[in-house]
Order: C-alpha cells, then sequence, then structure tokens
C-alpha cells in the first residue's frame, strides 16, 4: 500500500486503538461525532489550514478515524450499520495516514470550537485520538521521545534532579536571588517547565523575586518539579499519571496547599483542568497558574510595579486564555504598569495559537509549517506597532523564537513574569 | 478534424441563434406587433343617457360598450379591472399559439434535432493529444456556486415553463386532461417559487462573470473564420465568442423574463391587461430564446466537449484543452499548469485564474 | 385499501413511529454511553456554561465572522425559512391542530410564507452548491450528506408544488416524500437537529467551569 519498505514500517496494534478509542468515547465524544455537519467552518480559523490551505488540514478531518470506530462499535444503530456493510473497520492504513493529522497538525488550541456551530471540541477529541494512536506505536519519534525522557529523568530536556540542583544553584549565584529548593514545609509549591531551566533561566530567577518580594511561602521540589505533561501530549498516559502523581507527591511532602505552575500553557491546562482525573483522585491542593497567582498578590497589594512605557502587546496561550479560564489575570497585571500596551486583533480567549503548542513545538519535522504559522503572528503584532511581544507561556516563547530566527522578523519576544520582575517597585525601607 | 467539426457546431449553433434574434427583433420586441393591431375604438353612446331614444330592455348599446371594453361600475374598480370584456385577450391568446407556440416549439425541436445530428456524425470533441495530466485554474468557488444556481434555477424554470407553455399541446394526449392538471399545478407553483430566485442569481452571474467577457477585436477574427472552421486556428482569450454571446444573451433575455415575470407575478403593480399580455409573450419569447441556446451549451459543457465540464465543477481544466479552446488564455496562464491538482483546485477555489503574486513580469 | 389510504394511514402511522422512537433512541443511546465525572476544582458554573452556550452559540462570534460569513448567512436562510415553513405554513398548521395538538396555531400569512420559502430554498441551494464545489467541504462530505440533503430538498419541493391544495396526488406525493425524511432522519446527519444541543451543551459545562465558553 505505501512505499515504505516492510521491514521498516514499525508494526501498528490496530486492535489497541480501537480499544482505546472504543474505551475513551464517552458519551460527550459521541454527541461531538453525531452532531458534526461537515460544513467546514472550521477550517477557516484553524492555523495549520489558514497557513497550507490544504483540505485535509480541516479540524473535522481529525475525527474521522474516531468517528469510523465509533460508528461501528458504539454508535447507536451500529449493529444496523454493521448488517448493511456501512461501518468499516479502522485500518492500518487509516492510522498511518492520519498520523499526522493529529499530532503534527493540531496544537489543540481550541480556536475551531469557537466557529463550530456544534461547538466540537475538536482539541479534546485529537487528546483522546493521540492516546489510541500511541496504544497502536504510532506518534512522532521525537515526541514520544520527550514523554519517555520524562518518564526515565524526570523532564522532557533530561533535566535529572541533579541537573535542576546545579542549574538552581549557578542561578542563585549568578543573580543573587534566593531560590527555595527542597524547603521541608512551604505553602506553594513552584514548578518550572524545563524549558525555562535550560533556555529561558531568567524566567526562574523573575518568579523567585517576585514571590521572595510578596513574602510568599514557596519551594521548589526534587521530588516533583517539571510542569509539562508530555506524557499527556504524546497520548501516553501512564506518563502522563506519572507526572502528575510526582508534583501531589511533592505537594504533599511540603505540605503545600497551591501548587503554581509557571509560564507555560500546556502544564497549566493539564494540571488545572485534567489532573484530577488523570489521577483518579481530586488533587489535595489548589492549581493555579502564575499569572493568576501573581495578579493575586498585585490585588492584595503585596506587588507594585513601575511604569514601563515600551511598545509591547500581550500574546495570550491558548490554555492559559481560551481553554484556561485565565485571560483577565494577564491584563490585570499589565493594567497600570505596561503603558505602552496594545491589545492585537483578535486577542485573548480568539486568539491566534503559536502554531507550537500540543507538543508540536516537539515535533521536528512539523517546523516549516510552525514558521508559517508564526506569520500570522508577525502580521498581528505588526499591525499593532509594537515593538516587543510579551507572553506566558516559555514554550509559546520558543515556538516563536525559532521561528522569528527562521524568519529573521526584528521584533523581540519577552516574559511576562520577566518585564514585572524587571520593573518590580521596591519600596525604600 | 477536431477542430473543424468543433467550431463547425459553433457555426452552425450561431446561425440557429441568429435566426432566432431575428424573429425576436421581428415579432418579440415591439409591443404592437404582439398584442396585434387594436380595433379603432367607436364611440360608444351613453347608456345611462335617459334622454335616448331606446327604450328600456334595449341594452344593445350597453352590451356593444362592454364588447368595446368600456369601462363599467364594478365592485372593485381600478387598473382597468372595471373593463369587463377585453378584446384584445383574444388576439393574446391567438398571436401565443400561433408565434411563440408554433416557432417556439420549431425552434427548440430544431435546435435539438441539429445537435442530435451532430453528435451522431463526429461524436464527441476529444481533447487533441489527449489529456496532459497538468491543470490550470479557471474558475473560483464563487463563480462556480453562482454558475450552478443559474442553471439549475433555468432548468427548472424552463421545464416548467414548457409545461405551462406547451402542455396542453403535447402532454394531454398523453397523460389525459386529469393527468396534466397535476402537472401543471405543479409546475406553476415551482415556477412561481423559483423564478424570483433568478433576479438574484442573473445579478451575481453579472457580477461574477462580466469580466473578460466583453467583446473584443480578436472576436471579430474568431467570427471571421468561422471559429476556425474556414481552416486555421481561431484564438481566443478565457472566453470565445460563442461563449460571450451566451453570457450576453442569457444577460439580455434573462432581464425581460425576470421583469416580465415579475410583472405576471404581481399583477397589482402593472398598468393593466394589456401589458399583462405583453410581458406574457415577451415572456415566453425570451424564455425560448434562453432555452434554445441553453441546449447548446449544456449539450458542449457535457457530452459534447471532453475536459470542459471539470472547469465549472473541480475549478481546474487540462493545459491541453486550454491551448485547444482558449489558446491565449492558456499562454497567459501556462505558468500556473501544474500536476498537483488537488493544490489546483484549492488555488482555484481562492482565486481562480488570477495568478499569484510575482507571477509572470 | 386506497393508495390515499395507505399513504395517510399505515405508511403515515409507521413514518411517526420510526421517527419518534429513532430520535428518542439514539438520542437516549448516546447518553447512556455515560463519561466519567470530572474531578477537578470548577472555577465557575458548569450548568451556566451549558445553558449559554446552547442559547448563544449560534451567534457568530471571536471575530471570525468574515471567514465563515457564506456558512452563516445561507445556513440561516435556509434553516429560519425552513422552520417558519415547518411550523407557520398554513397548511402544516392545519395539519398541526388537527393532527397532533389540538389548540389554535398561527400561520403565518402569505407574504411572509413566500419570504421563508424563498430563503429556504436559496439557502439550502447554496449550501449545497458549495458542499459540491468547496474542496474542503468535499473532503468532509460522505453519502450521508447528499441523501440527507437531497430528501430535505425533495420534501420542500413537493410541498410547495402542492401549494394550490387542489390534487390529492400532489399532496399524497408531498406526504410519501416526508415520510421518506421521517424514516431516514434517526439513521442520519439530519439528527443534528437534536444532536447540536448535545455536543453544546458538553462543550458549554466543559468550558463554563473554567470560565469562558468558546
Ligand atoms: C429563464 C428563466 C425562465 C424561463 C425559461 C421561463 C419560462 C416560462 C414559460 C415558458 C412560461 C409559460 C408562458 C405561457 O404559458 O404563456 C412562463 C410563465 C411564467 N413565468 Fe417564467 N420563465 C423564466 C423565468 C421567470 C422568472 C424569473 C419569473 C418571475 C420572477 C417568472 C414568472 C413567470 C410567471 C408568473 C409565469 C406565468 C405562468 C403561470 O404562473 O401560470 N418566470 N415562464
Ligand atoms: C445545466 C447545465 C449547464 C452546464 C452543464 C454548464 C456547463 C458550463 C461549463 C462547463 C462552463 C465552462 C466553460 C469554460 O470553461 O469556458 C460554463 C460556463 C458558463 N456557463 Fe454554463 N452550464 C450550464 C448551464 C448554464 C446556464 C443555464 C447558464 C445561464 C446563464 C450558464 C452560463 C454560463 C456562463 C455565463 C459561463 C461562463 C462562460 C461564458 O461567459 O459564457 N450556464 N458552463
Ligand atoms: C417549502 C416547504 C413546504 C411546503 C410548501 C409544504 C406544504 C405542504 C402542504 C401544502 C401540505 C398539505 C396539507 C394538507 O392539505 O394535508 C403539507 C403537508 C404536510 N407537510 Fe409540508 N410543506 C413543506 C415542507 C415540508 C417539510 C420539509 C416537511 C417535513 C419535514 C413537511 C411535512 C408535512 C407533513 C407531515 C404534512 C402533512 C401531510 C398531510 O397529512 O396532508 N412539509 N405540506
Ligand atoms: C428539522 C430540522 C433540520 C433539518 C431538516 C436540517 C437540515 C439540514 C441540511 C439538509 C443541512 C445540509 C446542508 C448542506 O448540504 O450543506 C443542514 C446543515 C446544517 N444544519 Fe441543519 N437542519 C435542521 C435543524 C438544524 C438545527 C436545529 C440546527 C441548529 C443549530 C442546524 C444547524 C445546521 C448547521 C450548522 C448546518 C451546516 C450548514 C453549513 O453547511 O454551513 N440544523 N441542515
Ligand atoms: S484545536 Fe487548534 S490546531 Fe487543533 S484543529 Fe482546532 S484550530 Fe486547529
Ligand atoms: S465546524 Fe464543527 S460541524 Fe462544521 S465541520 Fe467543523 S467540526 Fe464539523
Amino acid at each position: 500500500m505505501t512505499d515504505v519498505p516492510a521491514s521498516d514500517a514499525p508494526a501498528i496494534d490496530v486492535q489497541a486503538a480501537v480499544d482505546k478509542f472504543n474505551a475513551l468515547t464517552g458519551s460527550h465524544i459521541a454527541s461531538y461525532l453525531d452532531a458534526c455537519v461537515h460544513c467546514g467552518q472550521c477550517a477557516q480559523v484553524c492555523h495549520f489550514h489558514e497557513v497550507t490551505k490544504d483540505p485535509r488540514r480541516t479540524p473535522a478531518v481529525k475525527l474521522k478515524p474516531i468517528t469510523k470506530v465509533y460508528n461501528r462499535h458504539k454508535a447507536p444503530f451500529s449493529g444496523l450499520r454493521k448488517a448493511f456493510g456501512l461501518a468499516p473497520e479502522l485500518t492500518a492504513d487509516d492510522l498511518r495516514e492520519w498520523e499526522e493529522l493529529i499530532f503534527d497538525s493540531c496544537t489543540m488550541c481550541g480556536r475551531c470550537t469557537v466557529v463550530c456551530p456544534m461547538a466540537i471540541d475538536i482539541a479534546s477529541v485529537v487528546a483522546i485520538s493521540r492516546q489510541a494512536f500511541a496504544a497502536a506505536g504510532l506518534g512522532p519519534a521525537d515526541l514520544m521521545q520527550a514523554a519517555e525522557t520524562s518518564r526515565d529523568k524526570g523532564s522532557p530536556l533530561g533535566v535529572t534532579t541533579d541537573v535542576l540542583e546545579d542549574r538552581i544553584e549557578w542561578l542563585e549565584d549568578e543573580h543573587e536571588v534566593e531560590i527555595a529548593l527542597d524547603k521541608p514545609e512551604a505553602d506553594i509549591l513552584l514548578l518550572v517547565s524545563s524549558i525555562e531551566l535550560m533556555k529561558y533561566p531568567d524566567s526562574i530567577v523573575a518568579m523567585a523575586k517576585l514571590l521572595n518580594h510578596a513574602g510568599a511561602n514557596w519551594t521548589l521540589s526534587t521530588k516533583g518539579y517539571e510542569s509539562t505533561n508530555f506524557g499527556f501530549l504524546s497520548g501516553k498516559g501512564d506518563i502522563a499519571k506519572i507526572m502528575i502523581t510526582r508534583i501531589t507527591e511533592a505537594a504533599e511532602a511540603v505540605g503545600a496547599k497551591t501548587v503554581v505552575v509557571p509560564e507555560c500553557g500546556h502544564a497549566f491546562g493539564v494540571l488545572r483542568w485534567a489532573g484530577a482525573n488523570i489521577l483518579g483522585r481530586p488533587l489535595p491542593y489548589e492549581v493555579t497558574h502564575i499569572t493568576e497567582y501573581l495578579a493575586g498578590l498585585k490585588r492584595a497589594g503585596k506587588l507594585a510595579f513601575k511604569p514601563m512605557a515600551d511598545a509591547i502587546t500581550y500574546h495570550d496561550p491558548c490554555q492559559i486564555s481560551r481553554r484556561g479560564g485565565a485571560t483577565e489575570d494577564a491584563r490585570y497585571l499589565l493594567d497600570g504598569f505596561a503603558t505602552g500596551f496594545t491589545e492585537m486583533t483578535p486577542t485573548g480567549n480568539y486568539n491566534w495559537c503559536c502554531g507550537g503548542g500540543g507538543g508540536v513545538q516537539a515535533i521536528g519535522r512539523a517546523a516549516n509549517v510552525r514558521h508559517e504559522v508564526f506569520r500570522i503572528k508577525m502580521k498581528q503584532v505588526e499591525e499593532t506597532g509594537a515593538e516587543a511581544m510579551v507572553s506566558a507561556c516559555s514554550n509559546c516563547r520558543l515556538t516563536m523564537d525559532e521561528s522569528k530566527a527562521a524568519l529573521g522578523w526584528d521584533k523581540q519576544l519577552m516574559s511576562l513574569v520577566e518585564i514585572l520582575a524587571d520593573h518590580l517597585l521596591v519600596a525604600e525601607k | 478534424m477536431a477542430e473543424n467539426s468543433t467550431t463547425g457546431f459553433s457555426k452552425t449553433l450561431l446561425t440557429g441563434v441568429m435566426v432566432i434574434l431575428a424573429l425576436l427583433v421581428l415579432f418579440g420586441l415591439q409591443p404592437s406587433a404582439l398584442a396585434g393591431e387594436l380595433p379603432t375604438r367607436q364611440k360608444v353612446p351613453d347608456i345611462t343617457d335617459t334622454s335616448r331614444p331606446y327604450g328600456p330592455g334595449d341594452l344593445s348599446d350597453m352590451w356593444r360598450g362592454i364588447r368595446m371594453g368600456e369601462p363599467s361600475s364594478v365592485t372593485r374598480p381600478g387598473k382597468d379591472g372595471d373593463v369587463l370584456i377585453q378584446s384584445e385577450g383574444g388576439q393574446w391568446q391567438a398571436r401565443r399559439g400561433a408565434l411563440i407556440i408554433k416557432y417556439g416549439s420549431m425552434v427548440l425541436i430544431a435546435i435539438i434535432a441539429v445537435i442530435a445530428l451532430y453528435f451522431m456524425l463526429f461524436g464527441r470533441i476529444r481533447i487533441k493529444g489527449g489529456r496532459s495530466g497538468l491543470v490550470i485554474p479557471r474558475f473560483t468557488l464563487i463563480q462556480r456556486v453562482v454558475h450552478w444556481s443559474v442553471a439549475l434555477l433555468i432548468v427548472m424554470l424552463s421545464l416548467s415553463g414548457l409545461i405551462l407553455l406547451v402542455g396542453r399541446d403535447s402532454l394531454i394526449p398523453v397523460m389525459g386532461r386529469e393527468g396534466f392538471s397535476i402537472v401543471a399545478s405543479a409546475a406553476m407553483e415551482g415556477h412561481n417559487l423559483f423564478g424570483p430566485l433568478l433576479i438574484p442569481a442573473l445579478i451575481a452571474m453579472f457580477v461574477t462573470f462580466v469580466r473578460g467577457n466583453g467583446y473584443r477585436l480578436i472576436d471579430i477574427k474568431w467570427l471571421f473564420k468561422g471559429g476556425g472552421f474556414l481552416g486555421g486556428h481561431a484564438s481566443s482569450y478565457k472566453y470565445n465568442f460563442g461563449e460571450k454571446t451566451w453570457f450576453w444573451w442569457a444577460m439580455v433575455l434573462g432581464l425581460v423574463v425576470c421583469a416580465s415575470g415579475v410583472a405576471m407575478l404581481f399583477p397589482e403593480i402593472t398598468p393593466g391587461r394589456r401589458f399583462l399580455q405583453f410581458a406574457n409573450l415577451a415572456h415566453a419569447a425570451a424564455a425560448i430564446g434562453i432555452i434554445a441556446f441553453a441546449i447548446g451549451h449544456i449539450y458542449l459543457g457535457t457530452i459534447g466537449m471532453e475536459g470542459a465540464l471539470e472547469g465549472m465543477t473541480k475549478g481546474t481544466v487540462d493545459k491541453n484543452w486550454a491551448k485547444e479552446h482558449h489558446d491565449l488564455w492558456h499562454d497567459e496562464h501556462v505558468q500556473a499548469a501544474t500536476t498537483d491538482t488537488a493544490g489546483a483546485e484549492v488555488a482555484a477555489a481562492a482565486h481562480g485564474d488570477v495568478l499569484p503574486e510575482g507571477a509572470g513580469e | 385499501m386506497t393508495m390515499q389510504q395507505f399513504i395517510e394511514g399505515p405508511l403515515w402511522t409507521f413514518a411517526a413511529t420510526v421517527f419518534l422512537v429513532g430520535v428518542a433512541w439514539r438520542i437516549v443511546a448516546i447518553m447512556m454511553i455515560g463519561k466519567p465525572k470530572d474531578l477537578t476544582v470548577a472555577k465557575s458554573s458548569s450548568m451556566a456554561g451549558a445553558a449559554k452556550s446552547i442559547a448563544l452559540h449560534s451567534v457568530p462570534h471571536g471575530g471570525n465572522l468574515s471567514r465563515t460569513i457564506y456558512h452563516v448567512i445561507s445556513g440561516y436562510a435556509f434553516h429560519l425559512g425552513l422552520f417558519a415553513l415547518l411550523f407557520l405554513a398554513a397548511p402544516h398548521v392545519t395539519f398541526i391542530s388537527e393532527r397532533i395538538v389540538t389548540v389554535p396555531w398561527p400561520a403565518m400569512p402569505r407574504w411572509a410564507f413566500i419570504i421563508a420559502a424563498e430563503a429556504a430554498f436559496a439557502g439550502l441551494i447554496l449550501l449545497y452548491l458549495r458542499r459540491l464545489t468547496d474542496p474542503i467541504m468535499r473532503q468532509l462530505s460522505d453519502w450521508d450528506d447528499h441523501v440527507g440533503t437531497w430528501l430535505t430538498f425533495l420534501a420542500m419541493l413537493t410541498g410547495c408544488l402542492a401549494l394550490q391544495e387542489s390534487h390529492i396526488g400532489l399532496r399524497l406525493f408531498h406526504m410519501v416524500t416526508v415520510q421518506v425524511w421521517m424514516i431516514y432522519f434517526p439513521f442520519s446527519r439530519l439528527m443534528h437537529a437534536f444532536t447540536f444541543a448535545m455536543a453544546r451543551k458538553h462543550t458549554g459545562a466543559t468550558y463554563g467551569r473554567r470560565g469562558f465558553t468558546p
């Protein structure tokens, strides 16, 4: 069928995929699959369709493999359909053909849901589909590897506890800031993203400065520090659970009632809105994103900032704004501080995705499409006249930094916590 | 051979069209010709005039008055609603039968016969040298949607309209009066329902297709070469002379059927019966004109010519088809030719035959 | 039994039963699949989100109207026209108040009827032509989309052809197409007339608890 030599082609376990699809198809997914009227409006807002104009990158096309399984096994009247020969079984070729769509071509950003007349949440169907594909042994090697490295070493970039300790020590020395690691007891457990640790360490320093200044009782923990969850993104449910278990054990060990997720959208989305379900029990702590937490501190009068006049705009990470419910917190933080702040169009809950969410950032073969997606962002930023784009997600930032370099764009990319920390108003004692 | 036959057909079609055009000019566009010579009205005596010499019960003048179309007193006056007998109605009926139905049917039958004969003799016009495997984007999504809206409406209106026009003569013998009354009732409702939709559809067609359909010098050459029939190649840009004529033909006669149709649907807005009778005849004549040309167009668009239909369905055409039938357009757009058919369809849907920025000089 | 008696009697009963039972069954069967309880801590009300989504998601929002304007206009023209015809056209009102609910039911005037019918036909034709020509919709469509649209079109068409109400034959023709449509409905994507609310409810509830309903 395909031109891949048989010996190279990985064995595809179709039955495992079918079982996984069936197990994960709840009445919400069933409603989605039955309601899709094949109108194609979702294509008009998905950035992957926008830049490729490839009809196959229509979001609704991503529903096809699970729909096939649903129609044969779980749908009402599936017996009737089978009797008429109208419900064929999923094939290995289907899975092979859809792998790229399910992994490389969806950042689970949720834009399509906004225009879908049926409000179908394609992002959550893609998340489920990834589990089935992973069960069948499919998925981009680099994404799968990131998940496995998280399981084996503690973080997708291989940041082991030793590396963590070294990096934190170096940051403390370098920036003369106290970064609490493994305090025996704390109210707050702060997580980090390995992208920050390896590429944007300044943002860890910034969070430490802000929390210290506000007098928060917080710590990092070597038991559970990695906030990103590549188990979830790659469709490996067991690894997703391991990652959440680590965080939960760490929080329980220090007695933290609050876990603060750093600048990482998916880390927040997964822990806040799926964590308890993946773990199978309510989380014994509150999950909050760093922007939510800082907004709370500002509201309580514990943080104040010197005005910053730079012409900036703000990129909403999808999982924090549209799908996270924390859109307003970043605005609250910028309010009164960033005097040169202009919104993009569209913005907030309706923003365009950076193109690298949902683990797509980690998929090497998707790099070119990501760069094309970034052109949408470039145009949006240029229309505001801003010189810099601020974001609250290191994954967005990494994605956009790579594209910026690839396309030779001249604007700046910044982190929200970093500019906040740089403009912290330290009252004269 | 193939080339000659193509254009030979166009020529035949063209002649037929000219004949219809002539017919229309002769009868169609002059109200008086259609409605017939009016009897000169005589001064009718005033029957309410008691000083007159006739006794009570002598109503012959009154009847003469009515017969001559003199207004009477009715419960719902207005327009010519008070005219009890309108003699011109008889003439309208006669013209409809003797001119429109008779010659209209003849024209349609002749066209179908010519096409059938042509098809039997020469068969389908094939793409010379076969398909190239390369396609060129031609029509946008909007153009195609508009075209098929118009096409669908005109086909439905033609069928239902013809049932109304010639059904009495041709269908009653087949299905009987009872059967025909059902079909006619259905046809009338359908015709009245779909008719108004043609107005926005034609406007949309004008807007989306007018570009490229203006006549140019080259069309005269095309015509002199008989569309290539007299030997040599008849060049054309996006549309050839025949297509341009079809476009304007459909627009002008479309205007006539729409205007007259609206008048018949909403008689309140018209000056009166004479106008309606004229409208009816103009409507039917123009309808025959559209149907006649449409038969040729539909034939060429479907079974008549290999490779034409896909331009209107997928939006792309084969490079060899373009070279053969629209050589100058082909030369302008050859750089867009590609083997990536799926990609070309997407490009066609969005931009039609407009070349991407930076292409060409 | 005459054809008329058959169509108005047993066939009608059969079609109506298949329709009602089929629709109910399909809805219940989807709900019976069930879904695991959400253990995360809600930030806002899921009920409010669900209600908002069902009621307001029909209103274009999010600044994408220029991208979806074709579907929005033709979709609304078709559906609003169709609903007006279904529930407010005089013959249907008579039918409903005689055979289904015996309460007085206002019928719309003739001019409104004509506008509704024109809108419904124009909308459906535009949607369907796009389905046939747009590479995106072609990619998505399967035979069910075509059958569903054709049956709906035929039901509307035969309904309009029967408008003079002076021929039993035309009336029966309409009834038969409507009956075929009713029998096909529960097994097809026409069910979106009901499942739309279920899909919106789930999205509305899931995101309502997060504080933003997309
Ligand atoms: C290409 C398009 C059309 C064709 C081919 C067509 C054809 C015809 C024909 C052949 C008749 C029968 C005339 C007769 O029996 O004397 C007719 C009648 C009529 N047409 Fe059209 N027509 C077209 C468009 C329209 C439009 C656009 C309208 C309205 C807006 C319209 C409204 C009518 C009306 C009201 C009648 C009177 C017949 C009746 O209702 O019984 N038609 N048409
Ligand atoms: C149902 C039958 C019809 C079919 C199969 C059909 C087919 C086609 C095809 C294949 C083309 C593309 C020709 C090319 O690529 O140059 C075309 C063009 C066109 N058609 Fe039709 N058509 C139909 C009915 C109509 C009707 C009823 C109209 C009425 C106005 C119409 C108006 C046009 C126009 C304006 C063009 C553009 C070319 C030109 O300006 O003449 N078509 N049609
Ligand atoms: C443009 C659209 C439609 C029109 C103009 C129309 C018109 C009519 C007419 C004239 C009748 C005859 C009433 C009688 O005297 O018994 C009728 C009956 C009926 N129509 Fe429609 N209809 C339309 C669309 C539909 C559709 C889409 C449906 C269903 C999906 C439908 C369902 C029915 C039913 C169930 C009856 C009752 C049949 C009877 O017992 O006579 N109609 N309609
Ligand atoms: C009796 C009820 C209904 C019927 C017969 C019906 C019929 C149809 C048909 C035939 C289509 C397909 C058009 C095409 O080929 O593209 C369609 C599309 C659609 N329907 Fe319905 N429908 C009904 C109720 C509803 C309801 C209640 C909704 C609610 C929200 C809805 C929303 C839609 C949407 C969003 C589309 C897609 C339009 C597009 O292509 O953009 N329908 N419907
Ligand atoms: S969730 Fe985002 S990336 Fe995925 S299909 Fe929808 S719009 Fe496209
Ligand atoms: S917009 Fe919604 S209903 Fe339409 S095709 Fe996409 S997923 Fe299906």
